[in-house]
């Protein structure tokens, strides 16, 4: 009865709500798609249009035929994104594991600190870090874009929270009963607990990874390094003639990608992932 | 007395080692180099720290910096833009995050949830590109729209006028991240315990008292996550100002903090003194807030904190016992 | 005990960091430095042997110096030298930082030859990194032989000579200087010819003064057309037209003819001389094709406008479809150049000859197997290409640039003439930030935002507080 009643006008406000907001969410990526079937000439004259056109394969001709080799940018972004998120979020957990799990002197102190580096501004931190990477010769190395996600003391704090009332002290007690070693129980019972946290975090950092340009660009100088957005940005490099056609194939090959990697992951958003979990 | 009892602390220790020595090489050394920068007199192309001095007034920099017009602008922008994208921003999250968990949501919530993060993935710089395209001036969509429902009658220049341009901007941050601080939010909610909502059904309160006197103080812990964690991002918004309006304009409106720094070392002068001093005040700022906000919302999370230690010391102690028992 | 370990370690650690960092950043490059790469070279140059002794290292921002210097290995298949091209675009200011840091580290894999474009080539050949780059000279060029058997246009010439030791280091090998452009159609319409000479004459080409391109609009106005699309197109005239710099002796100055831009612009806005609109943007590219509010007359460019810009958004591809065959060229009231690329060598370089016959050939053959020719007559790549201006006036005067798109007129004919008017001894290195902070100073007068001295205020502050030039 209450249920029946209820429905009516509350239900039909979030069905509203949560449709109008899925639209304006969808229609970038549909205004990108149709950008991607046209000429960039429709583009520069009206450089937003619902109506796709029927240029995509001469599009896609221009974007293979201007350096650009969609299958070496993939890998690339593939092994930087992939390395970077895997190193961040186990060696996230395993901080916030070493936060949570146990006791030591400097804990409390390191947990602050902790936040503390959180709150370092990140531009100018990229100056000092450029250089030092161009004097140690790391550039054109991929581990200068994949080691330093090893620090990411945000994940840290989120793991941290997941992990105070979600893991059960008593587990790890009796695997050390058992005579398990602690690292043991760390990737064995930890991880296994850890996995929806640690989908939602790789989601965002595989994201931010994969979009990032100005560290790279600047850090990867050999063509055959290049990631998939420096060689969309190399598009637009040519200031006197730009090809919008291609530039829109390319991000859309660019975010190709993500969305497999989203789409795959996203059943632990939908489960969601609990936060602060029960306390008896 | 603790003789027999296993120190696992060391554990601790070692488990942090890869976090400190990544956080060292990667973050500490180009910030002391930062921080150092501040008090040189280290600008222009190609200069390095072998040829830059230490200045006379040590703060030389810092005070340049305050004393610029710009870089107050640049600040009250920034925490104005942050405002006006976070308030609506947790709102919507929050009512969204409270729809999505009730024991009857919203049909087709999954999709929904999928669909409102994805305005994440999309880079920055695409995102400004169809945002500067939507408002164009004296052709665009929007023009189009309101000179059809009769609003305007000439051409209007959105990004000319302040009020517009920032808030084309905040929206922009508002509409990238609600899907973000909505999915932070849930998990939030689905950590609380069943059994609380179970006895307020009982007692018969309505969905708003439910949220009101359970929801919210029990995601305590994930609200301050997600108030720390935005303030840092708003503080640092960089590439949505940055590549909206050239130059961050029109006079200034959408210059944040962080385009200034950056326009201070790279910009053409290479003046990488005044800008890491610049960094610095930022930094001393973000520190400031995240403490209010910790300070602000500390008591409870505190003591269930406090709590938690003293049941892992105990379990610890059991553990120690049984296994010297073993 | 175990805390006084731990901070003591990390204090180490932080003056160890900070000792390298001080280390590394000596000029000498000490024995750490150069050990260090080793585990990184295996995989990050596999074609390119590492020593490093045939390959020739080219830094460019597109692909098109690396295409020309393909066409230059392909000609000379005995050059005995290998080139390993570096591209990083200018998105996102990218290209010039990496380039800095890579000519500031020496070595194998510094850059032998570079290109820097006009916003930034002023740093390059005159400014803070000119004691990078190479004289040409010593590069075993020919430079005064060079320069007058290909008569090279002298605005070119005054960009790449390097002031403190007066040495050529840079040359381009477009040339940009400007013409105007405009529409026969809507020539005829209203003054009743379309002839180059007679709408040169209307609009007061090279007299030095905006008066009767001024009346000329107002007349173009009367028959309900824009003289042109937006005040950006204004403004590379004026900018160039000026006798002095926006820095003169490290401090700002404002030169009388580009703060009279500002009363041009409001004068075109309230006017309606034009349609407002901002230069790259949809409404700029409508006006093209005249589908903007009024028909547009015409804009300011180079050569590469009309075949870069124009020519694709005419809404045609052959004579009668959009406004395509319905364009002229004429000199412009004030002469002005815009844009290019500039080569540079570096004075460290190890194959000096080697890279002086690669620049050679791009800045100085005036030959027709030279690279000039081929750009101008659009050969390059096969027949049929894009035909440009290019700086050197032998080339020009044996090459034809009659375009169709111009209804059948030898663009070459309003663009070599316009070459000797482009002056390129107004320009600063900080010019591409300094001119962003005073466009949007002046669209805030002209917008009613902001007085005319407010926006000049707001224009002194930017600059000051944002560039390290001493601001009255």
């Amino acid at each position: 009865m209450k249920v029946e009643k209820s429905f009516s006008v509350y239900k039909l406000i979030q069905y509203i709500v949560c449709i109008l907001l899925a639209i304006l969410s969808i229609m970038p990526f549909y205004i990108m798609i149709v950008n991607a079937t046209r000429t960039t000439y429709e583009i520069q004259q009206h450089a937003i249009s619902l109506v796709p056109s029927g240029a995509f394969f001469n599009n896609m001709k221009i974007l293979t035929g201007k350096s650009f080799n969609p299958l070496i940018g993939f890998r690339n972004s593939m092994i930087i994104s992939c390395g970077a998120t895997a190193f961040a979020v186990y060696f996230s957990s395993l901080t916030a594991y070493a936060l949570v799990v146990y006791k030591w002197k400097l804990r409390d102190g390191f947990f602050t600190f902790i936040l503390a580096v959180m709150m370092i501004p990140a531009q100018v931190v990229s100056i000092g870090f450029y250089q030092f990477m161009y004097q140690i010769h790391m550039t054109n190395n991929f581990l200068a874009l994949i080691l330093p996600s090893i620090a990411a003391p945000a994940m840290v704090f989120f793991m941290r929270q997941f992990m105070i009332p979600a893991l059960p002290i008593d587990i790890i007690n009796s695997a050390r009963i058992d005579g398990a070693r602690e690292f043991y129980t760390f990737n064995k019972i930890v991880i296994p607990i850890m996995k929806p946290a640690i989908a939602t975090q790789a989601i965002f950092s595989f994201v931010q990874s994969w979009n990032n340009l100005f560290l790279p660009l600047i850090l990867l100088t050999d063509k055959n390094k290049y990631t998939m957005p420096i060689m969309v940005s190399l598009l637009k490099g040519d200031i006197y003639k730009t090809e919008y056609g291609a530039i829109y194939c390319g991000l859309l090959l660019t975010v190709l990608p993500l969305f497999i990697v989203y789409f795959l992951l996203s059943k632990y958003i939908i489960a969601g992932v609990a936060l602060g979990g029960v306390k008896e | 007395m603790n003789k027999k009892k296993v120190s696992y602390a060391k554990y601790g220790y070692i488990f942090s080692v890869p976090f400190v020595i990544a956080f060292i090489l990667f973050t500490l050394y180009p910030l002391v180099f930062t921080i150092f920068l501040g008090f040189t007199d280290m600008k222009g192309l190609g200069s390095t720290l072998a040829t830059a001095h230490v200045q006379e007034d040590l703060f030389a920099n810092f005070k340049q910096i305050l004393g610029t017009g710009t870089f107050r602008t640049a600040l009250s922008n920034t925490i104005g833009i942050w405002i006006a994208n976070f308030i609506p921003q947790i709102f919507l999250a929050l009512l969204l995050a409270a729809w999505f968990t009730k024991t009857k949501p919203v049909k087709g919530q999954g999709i929904f949830k999928v669909i409102f993060y994805m305005p994440n993935i999309i880079t920055a710089a695409t995102v400004a590109i169809l945002f500067g395209a939507l408002f164009g001036y004296p052709m665009g969509p929007m023009n189009d729209l309101f000179k059809t429902l009769g609003i305007i009658k000439e051409p209007y220049f959105f990004m000319q006028n302040k009020t517009w341009a920032r808030g084309v901007v905040a929206f922009i941050q508002f509409w990238q991240w609600y899907g973000y601080t909505m999915i932070i939010l849930i998990s939030g909610i689905l950590g609380i315990n069943p059994e609380l909502f179970e006895a307020a059904e009982i007692d018969g309160a309505s969905d708003f008292k439910k949220f009101w006197s359970i929801t919210i103080p029990n995601i305590r812990t994930v609200l301050i996550y997600m108030l720390v964690n935005s303030l840092i991002g708003g503080l640092q918004m960089f590439d949505i100002p940055n590549l909206l309006v050239t130059k961050s304009g029109p006079n200034n409106a959408t210059l944040t903090a962080s385009v200034f720094i950056y326009n201070q070392a790279f910009s053409g002068s290479y003046m990488y003194n005044r800008a890491s001093a610049a960094s610095m005040i930022m930094f001393i700022l973000i520190s400031i807030c995240s403490a209010i906000i910790f300070f602000l919302m500390r008591d409870k999370y505190e003591v269930a904190e406090k709590k938690a230690i003293k049941k892992a010391e105990k379990a610890m102690k059991k553990a120690a016992k049984g296994g010297a028992k073993a | 005990m175990k805390r006084k370990l731990l901070s003591s370690l990390l204090a180490t650690a932080m003056v160890a960091s900070l000792l390298v960092g001080c280390g590394n950043a000596a000029p000498a490059g000490d024995a750490p430095a150069a050990d260090a790469p080793a585990a990184v070279s295996d995989d990050a140059a596999p074609a390119a042997p590492a020593d490093g002794d045939n390959v020739i290292n080219l830094w460019s921002f597109t692909d098109e110096i690396p295409g020309m210097v393909d066409k230059f290995l392909e000609a000379n298949p005995d050059f005995g030298y290998t080139v390993n091209t570096t591209i990083i675009a200018t998105t996102d200011g990218a290209y010039q930082p990496a380039l800095d840091q890579a000519l500031a580290a020496g070595g194998a894999e510094a850059p032998d030859i570079y290109a820097a474009e006009a916003a930034f080539v002023l740093k390059y050949a005159q400014g803070d990194a000119s004691g990078f780059a190479a004289a040409y000279e010593d590069l075993g060029i020919d430079v005064a032989g060079g320069l007058s058997s290909a008569d090279i246009a002298q605005y070119t010439v005054d960009i790449g000579t390097r002031p403190s030791d007066g040495k050529l280091v840079a040359l381009g090998y477009q040339a940009t200087g400007g013409a105007f452009i405009y529409r026969r159609s809507i020539a005829k319409d209203t003054f009743g010819t379309d002839d180059p000479t007679e709408i040169a004459n209307i609009i007061g080409a090279g007299s030095g003064s905006w008066d009767k391109f001024f009346e000329a609009a107002e007349t173009l106005k009367g028959k309900g057309y824009g003289i042109i699309s937006g005040d950006g197109d204004l403004w590379h005239a004026v900018e160039n037209s000026s006798d002095a710099g926006w820095i003169v002796d490290g401090k700002l100055t404002i030169d009388p003819k580009r703060e009279a831009f500002l009363d041009l612009s409001k004068q075109l806005k309230d006017n309606g001389y034009h349609n407002d609109t901002q230069d790259w943007q949809d409404a700029w590219f409508a006006d093209m094709k005249g589908e903007g509010p009024k028909g547009i007359f015409g804009f300011f460019g180079p050569a590469w406008l009309i075949n870069y810009t124009l020519a694709p958004n005419c809404g045609g591809e052959a004579v009668g479809e959009g406004t395509y065959g319905d364009w002229a060229v004429c000199a412009p009231p004030i002469g002005f150049f815009w844009g290019g690329t500039w080569v540079l060598a570096n004075k460290d370089t190890t194959k000096a000859e080697a890279v002086g016959k690669i620049i050679e050939w791009i800045t100085l053959n005036s030959t027709e197997d030279g690279l000039q020719y081929k750009w101008a007559n659009g050969t390059l790549n096969g027949e049929g290409g894009t035909k440009d201006c290019v700086a050197s006036g032998t080339v020009m005067s044996k090459s034809n640039g009659e375009l169709e798109f111009l209804g059948g007129q030898n663009m070459f004919d309003a663009f070599v003439p316009a070459n000797a008017y482009a002056n390129g001894k107004n320009l600063t290195q900080y010019d591409e930030t300094i001119n962003q902070y005073w466009r949007d100073a002046v669209r805030e007068y002209t917008s009613g935002n902001l007085t005319r001295d407010e926006a000049i205020a707001a224009f002194k502050q930017n600059v000051g507080d944002n560039l390290d030039v001493v601001v009255e």
